[in-house]
């Protein structure tokens, strides 16, 4: 169920990252450029795929997280200049690593969430510019950093939280209710 | 959920790399394209209804927020109008002599009637990089690469990939893209790039032609890619060293890439290929 609706929610993540969120950030940085004029020269926008994968991963099995994670970097090129398959190649690697770390640290998840998306936010965006690169569409770098990368950066550090809290409860329910807390077992015990 | 052994996890992600890479080379080689387009034909139709949904509720609460601004602007606009209108009768008076003029000298001016066909925008480009828009025609639209796309306000880009019922537009604001312009007051040519920032930069004008902030930049035609006297956009800044071999100058264009809502594709324009003209490589 879990793997078949992966095509589903990454899909609408794609379409929603390709669509509303653009205008919901350029919205909230016309407020708020009334202020700091500045601020409308941000380009970044938020990694709605990559984050959903991420905070897939963090708890998946590891087939699932692979697969949640190639799905989703298919959704995603539907909406990029680049072939199909390339962002998936990178997203995979992501969930790898990130499900191998999580099986070792069970306490510091979260934290390590956060970590895991400032890092995987700087190697995407570094990974997406080669791969536009070797496909003759070359951005300068330093501009691409100070436009692109940072408002991006904060997007998703912002959002990360409030995404992996959706995810949870989707995979809880994916689980069939089966997580019950350490109190009501005692309390059914004791009965 | 399945949890694997320790030995066939890596075992696991080399059969998911090679799944994805071979996805990637197929694609590459355009096996892959009717696939694909089958497979973004319902992404497309969620991003499309999302897009006109946030589009309507932005441009609600814009209009909320600019409602002051809005005000002085109008009463801004009703002076120029005012002021157009004397001009437009005075051009219209010139446009009549020079049709009398031309009929007498059986001169055309080799404009031909162009085609169009408006389509939706219904997506952004999803990389961040790159500066592209996905429009909701396609080649069953009979779109093709290289068409221009522009709005009532000027240029926007041209197609640089088509699908069945979708196409990429590269935005004239995307650092790859490049247009042939020249100035409407002056008559001077340049190049309009795109900068990492979104916004226009015009290039490549010679040091002894003048360039004034308000100046009109609009197509040259030079190059063959687009058709001349299409507006680009308004120059606000100018930057001239003596040092370099050329001035350059900001330009904003009048169009709100990030609000897109309706674009205009010339399909009667083809793009003129100029390789054949160019210098043979050496062997």
């Amino acid at each position: 169920m879990g793997r078949s609706l992966s095509v589903v929610v990454l899909g609408l993540a794609a379409a929603l990252s390709a669509s509303l969120v653009p205008h919901v950030i350029a919205f909230c940085l016309s407020l708020l450029s009334s202020f700091m004029p500045e601020l409308a020269l941000t380009r970044g926008q938020l990694s709605l795929v990559l984050l959903i994968v991420l905070s897939w991963s963090l708890r998946a099995g590891l087939l699932d997280s692979l697969l949640w994670a190639a799905v989703g970097g298919l959704c995603l090129d539907m909406f990029t200049l680049l072939p199909l398959g390339t962002s998936s190649l990178a997203l995979v690697l992501f969930a790898y690593a990130l499900n191998s770390i999580a099986r070792q640290l069970f306490s510091m998840r979260i934290a390590l969430l956060l970590i895991a998306t400032a890092s995987s936010t700087v190697l995407f965006t570094g990974y997406t510019w080669m791969a536009l690169a070797l496909l003759g569409e070359s951005y300068s770098l330093p501009r691409l950093l100070s436009h692109m990368l940072l408002p991006t950066l904060v997007y998703n550090m912002l959002a990360v939280l409030p995404v992996y809290v959706v995810v949870r409860r989707l995979q809880r329910r994916l689980e069939g209710g089966l997580l019950v807390s350490p109190q009501s077992l005692t309390q059914g015990g004791a009965a | 959920m399945r949890s694997f052994m320790p030995a066939r996890r890596p075992l696991l992600l080399v059969l998911m790399l090679l799944f994805c890479g071979g996805i990637l080379l197929l694609s590459l080689y355009g096996i892959l394209g009717p696939v694909e387009s089958l497979a973004a034909s319902p992404l497309h139709a969620v991003a499309g209804l999302f897009n006109r949904l946030s589009l309507s509720v932005n441009a609600t609460l814009q209009d909320l927020n600019d409602l002051g601004r809005l005000r002085d602007r109008i009463a801004e606009l009703e002076e120029q109008l005012a002021r157009r209108q004397v001009e437009s009768i005075q051009l219209r008076e010139a446009a009549s002599d020079y049709n009398q003029l031309a009929q007498l000298l059986a001169y055309t001016s080799g404009l031909e009637v162009q085609e169009f066909l408006t389509a939706d925008v219904i997506a952004l480009e999803q990389s961040g990089i790159a500066r592209s828009i996905i429009i909701n025609r396609g080649s069953g639209d009979g779109l093709a690469p290289g068409m221009p796309v522009t709005t009532d306000l000027g240029l926007v880009g041209r197609i640089i990939g088509v699908s069945a019922n979708a196409a990429q537009v590269q935005l004239i604001s995307d650092e790859n893209s490049a247009v042939s312009t020249r100035l409407q007051t002056t008559r001077a040519h340049g190049s309009i790039v795109g900068q990492a920032s979104g916004l226009l930069r015009l290039t490549l004008v010679d040091l002894d032609e003048e360039i004034r902030e308000g100046d009109l930049v609009i197509t040259s035609g030079l190059g063959g890619n687009f058709p001349a006297d299409i507006v680009v956009g308004q120059v606000t800044s100018v930057r001239q060293f003596e040092f370099e071999l050329f001035q350059e100058a900001e330009v904003r264009s009048l169009i709100d890439f990030d609000t897109l809502e309706v674009v205009i594709v010339i399909i009667g324009f083809e793009p003129i290929d100029l390789s054949v003209f160019a210098p043979e490589a050496e062997v």
